[in-house]
């Protein structure tokens, strides 16, 4: 095993960018899972890994939301976290990457979600002390520097998050003679672990949509996708 | 930097402001939460319209007060707050007009925005783009970014440009564009995607593990989807749900 550090420091640029992208500047929605993922996996030559995982975790973190003072879970570092890591565990492998390599790369690594929350909360003492000394210079009539304080707000989740994602680059580099020891059997049930997790994801999506029907939609909607794939797949069978 | 103040701002002036306004959660924080960050965007007007000494001052101060909206629709109170300011650096309003618009607004406007944008628009366009992902593969991350954001940006900008030339009538405008009902349809959207999808994959695996079983795969994928919604619903944890399907499959994908 070798690790290739120009992928670590690119996951973790990339994991900082949308950290940043998310919380403190634009909010255009680049730090989606699908979005943030799909990029780390181009960034890393693995593009299959980013969009697969970008779609199962855009999926499963569908109906969070930032609302008032509540942090939601942070969906960025779970996409990012998970995609480095399942990219460069493919890269280990030297071979392309496979649903296994992307289930265990979820199963291991989405919890990262729960983390980002728990950072995102201690980060706040930072801000807390920044709006204090904003303050105090508004009062004594320093606005320049009173004003400066948003911006120093931002680089903590740069830094914080970029190295998280970065280590978990790294660690995606050391879980592969972990895979390669697993026996097939399970490396098998790993890959049947895919649609099963990304199908799981897809319900909680309807669940999370907020829609007030929703199991009525998203009945109307499996339906339609169900007969379509049967009639093509019949179709070609001809 | 100018130290005379400006009769009416200029369209740099104006440029300046809403570009800072991006930044508005920049320094996010539990006590004041958006203060610091409305703050550093209307700073360049406020320099603009009040010379330097108390009263810039004073008009900094009165905008470090708790502040916290949607960070999109925030877009309109900067731009009626640049409105009013100009109204007060004129002599034609008194400065509690502003601190009270601002008071008035941010509640209301934060809901409406959340309803709207967080959880409307952002699931419709997150599971449309995730149900593409099979047709279009990589070409679903920049259709949902342009998708999201054509309305996203042209809503923000709209919004500062009403809240700039109508100060406190921008809430008719505001209500005129129905957002709650364009709402309620973009959820719906959400939820018929996200079924669509999650058929899609039960489907595809039962054909592409093929066989005599490929029939049994696909609705005991799609069974597993069902079951899941309905143990979400009851509050079992998503995580719970997430890690007992991959249990189930792993253990059917290493005897089947």
């Amino acid at each position: 095993m070798s690790v290739v550090w120009t992928h670590v420091a690119l996951a973790g640029l990339w994991g900082g960018l949308v950290a940043l992208e998310r919380k403190a500047f634009l909010q255009a929605m680049l730090s989606r899972p699908l979005v943030a993922a799909t990029v780390m996996g181009a960034l890393l030559d693995d593009v299959a890994s980013g969009l697969a995982i970008g779609m199962l975790l855009e999926l499963f973190f569908l109906g969070t939301a930032n609302l008032g003072a509540a942090l939601p879970e942070n969906d960025t570092l779970a996409a990012t976290g998970a995609s480095a890591a399942a990219a460069t565990l493919s890269a280990a492998t030297g071979a392309s990457s496979t649903p296994a390599i992307w289930s265990l790369a979820v199963l291991l690594f989405i919890g990262l979600g729960r983390v980002g929350r728990r950072g995102d909360r201690l980060l706040e003492g930072y801000t807390a002390r920044l709006a204090r000394v904003a303050l105090a210079s508004a009062e004594a009539g320093n606005l320049t520097r009173a004003m400066r304080q948003n911006l120093w707000g931002m680089w903590p989740h740069f830094a914080v998050y970029g190295a998280l994602t970065a280590l978990c680059a790294l660690l995606g580099f050391f879980i592969e003679p972990l895979l390669q020891a697993l026996p097939p059997v399970v490396v098998r049930g790993l890959a049947w672990a895919w649609p099963a997790m990304a199908s799981v994801a897809a319900a909680i999506a309807a669940q999370g949509s907020h829609a007030r029907r929703a199991p009525l939609y998203a009945g109307l909607g499996a339906a339609v996708v169900t007969v379509s794939v049967v009639c093509v797949l019949l179709l070609e069978d001809r | 930097m100018s130290t005379t103040p400006q009769a009416a701002l200029s369209f740099g002036v104006l440029l300046r402001v809403f570009l800072r306004s991006l930044f508005l959660q920049a320094s996010w924080n539990p006590k004041g939460m958006q203060n610091l960050g409305l703050a550093y965007a209307v700073y360049p007007a406020l320099m603009a319209l009040y010379p330097r000494g108390p009263a810039r001052e004073e008009a900094v101060r009165r905008h470090l007060v708790f502040f916290n909206t949607h960070p999109y629709v925030a877009a309109a109170i900067v731009g009626g707050v640049i409105n009013h300011e100009e109204r007060i650096a004129r002599g034609e309003e008194t400065p509690d007009k502003v601190v009270a618009f601002k008071a008035a607004l941010m509640g209301p406007l934060a809901a409406l925005g959340d309803g709207f944008f967080w959880l409307s628009l952002k699931p419709a366009t997150g599971a449309v783009s995730a149900a593409l992902v099979p047709l279009l593969g990589v070409w679903a991350v920049p259709l949902f970014l342009v998708l999201y954001n054509l309305v996203h940006l042209l809503l923000r900008v709209r919004l500062y440009w009403l809240g700039l030339t109508l100060g406190d009538r921008l809430v008719e405008a505001v209500a005129r564009a129905n957002l709650p009902a364009r709402g309620a349809r973009l959820r719906a959207v959400a939820a018929a995607s996200a079924g669509g999808v999650a058929a899609w994959l039960a489907v595809s695996f039962g054909a592409n593990a093929g066989g005599l079983y490929a029939p049994l795969l696909a609705a005991g994928c799609l069974a597993l989807g069902v079951a899941s919604y309905v143990l979400v619903s009851r509050r079992v944890p998503n995580y719970v749900v997430l890690y007992v399907a991959a249990g189930l499959a792993c253990v059917a994908g290493a005897f089947l």
